[in-house]
């Protein structure tokens, strides 16, 4: 095996160098696309062993009677009283906002029981 | 009267003073700039590397020292001495020993490793391409060097700084022009801190307001199982596809096993906090003591400074462009700022991309989108080192 594949000391042509960086950055794509390759692959296993062992959902029990439907609240507003412990009014409405932002669901479908700072015991 | 005068001659010609030269006095002032912009509380630029780089560069620019002395010839056949042993080289020099043996950068991945979380990649392996086409300065930077007149083998080492990663930078300044190693080392992590200043105008160039407003959908939860097989699995293909970039990859991946096993809490431990900073220490203040007056002060410096920023630019330009590719082909559900995080500064990048995406559309939270080519980097700038150590490693 040679200890190099090209002359690291002496001259070389554009032509060369060129050559040297095209097949340099083409080795990056093809070594990282087969990696992409390899997690496509490994997840899709993964998730298909996964599913195989988890236990069975059960059946959803259908209800004869269906429950009756609750008023639909105004947008922007959550629903039931909510206890504020240590923290004001307009930290927890970010917080709110955050969560049905993060969470992708409407504030008017969230319900809020309580907000309560929490010292954090590393600082 | 006589003995007097030659006690006083004597300790005047053992001082620094009488050794001091004007190139050690300019790197003993660029010592004390690097010391004041790692510690200003305003700046605080890279201060962890900054602070024992800088200290470093002005240990070794103190003459008589005889800190990076070699007697014994471990590293510099010129300097050897007849019945010198190793035990007698100069302290910084002994240490250096684990940069110029390659120990040190592949510690302090192994450290990167243990703190760096491949969910996002696993979640969007698409992240990979991003962090492979951000590795395109690498290639640039190495034509236009060899224009220059370096040899190739220098060449690759002032091009792998586009890389934007450190510990690989020395890694291959190391093996391929050690001389070079310290404006390389000194240029990589200079530009690292600068990322916040160099990447967001070519982000505004190259991308329109549209683009940056793009909102990624969330990213899926990726099991514990795929994180703990995804380190064997990178390392298997790396180090059979490219052995020269095994010593780098491997110890990146074994880090991130410790931390993802869920067996080894102690050891990951160790290699996010203690080993890496015992090694960051030692590393810093060794890389510092190369630039010697006597071999930094050149025009080759210079123009190693100038091609780093030139590699980091089209590194930047790399990931944008492949980030704007992928806007068209899915139909604008990839944002291509984070295409930019794609050279592997971690996770300053990542950082960078979330504060451009943030700052034209307030709603946008593109950080942990953008850690996935962030790691895709790490993994994309260890092959292309493998690849240039494959072609001009001796």
């Amino acid at each position: 095996m040679p200890l190099f594949i090209l002359d690291p000391a002496g001259p070389m042509p554009i032509s060369q160098a060129l050559l040297v960086a095209m097949a340099g950055i083409l080795t990056v794509l093809a070594e990282l696309g087969v990696i992409t390759l390899m997690i496509l692959l490994l997840s899709k296993i993964i998730r298909a062993v996964a599913a195989k062992l988890s236990p069975p959902q059960p059946e959803p029990v259908s209800d004869p009677i269906p429950a009756p439907q609750a008023e639909p609240l105004p947008a922007g507003e959550s629903q039931g009283t909510l206890t504020l412990e240590g923290v004001d009014e307009p930290t927890a409405a970010v917080i709110m906002a955050i969560v049905s932002h993060q969470s992708g669901i409407p504030l008017n479908r969230l319900r809020f029981l309580s907000i309560k700072e929490v010292e954090d015991p590393s600082a | 009267m006589n003995i007097f005068t030659e006690i006083l001659r004597g300790i005047w010609e053992s001082s620094g003073f009488s050794a001091l030269e004007w190139k050690n006095t300019v790197m003993i002032g660029v010592s004390f700039v690097f010391l004041f912009l790692a510690i200003h509380p305003k700046l605080r630029f890279e201060p962890l590397l900054l602070v024992p780089i800088a200290f470093g560069i002005l240990m070794a620019n103190m003459p008589n020292t005889g800190l990076m002395a070699d007697p014994a010839g471990l590293m510099d056949e010129t300097q050897k001495i007849a019945g010198a042993h190793w035990y007698n080289d100069g302290v910084l020099r002994l240490i250096y020993a684990g940069v110029k043996s390659s120990v040190f950068p592949c510690l302090i991945f192994l450290g990167i490793g243990a703190m760096t979380d491949f969910g996002p990649l696993l979640a969007n392996p698409i992240s990979l391409l991003l962090g492979a086409a951000a590795q395109l300065g690498i290639y640039v930077a190495f034509v236009v060097a060899i224009l220059l007149g370096f040899t190739p083998a220098e060449a690759a080492s002032i091009a792998i700084i586009g890389g934007a990663d450190g510990p690989t930078a020395i890694l291959v300044a190391t093996r391929l022009a050690g001389h070079l190693l310290a404006p390389i080392a000194l240029a990589a992590y200079s530009y690292m801190a600068l990322i916040p200043l160099i990447q967001p105008p070519l982000m505004r160039l190259l991308t329109t307001e549209k683009e940056r407003k793009v909102e990624m959908k969330q990213l899926r939860k990726v099991s514990k199982a795929e994180k703990i097989i995804f380190p064997v699995v990178v390392f298997v293909v790396v180090a059979l596809l490219l052995p020269d970039a095994a010593p780098l990859i491997g110890f990146l991946m074994i880090g991130n096993l410790f931390k993802e096993c869920g067996a080894t809490d102690r050891l990951s431990d160790t290699a996010q906090n203690a080993l890496t900073n015992i090694v960051t220490i030692m590393l810093g203040i060794t890389v510092g003591a190369t630039a010697n007056g006597q071999d930094f002060l050149r025009l080759k410096t210079i123009l190693i400074v100038a091609l780093g920023l030139a590699a980091f630019a089209f590194s930047t330009i790399g990931g944008l462009l492949l980030g704007k590719l992928l806007y068209l082909v899915t139909r604008g559900r990839i944002n291509p700022l984070i295409g930019a995080a794609g050279v592997s500064a971690v996770p300053m990048a990542a950082r960078v991309a979330q504060t451009q995406g943030r700052r034209y559309n307030p709603k946008n939270f593109l950080l942990m989108h953008a850690m996935g080519p962030n790691v895709a980097g790490v993994i994309g700038s260890a092959v292309a080192a493998g690849f240039l150590l494959m072609m001009f490693g001796s």
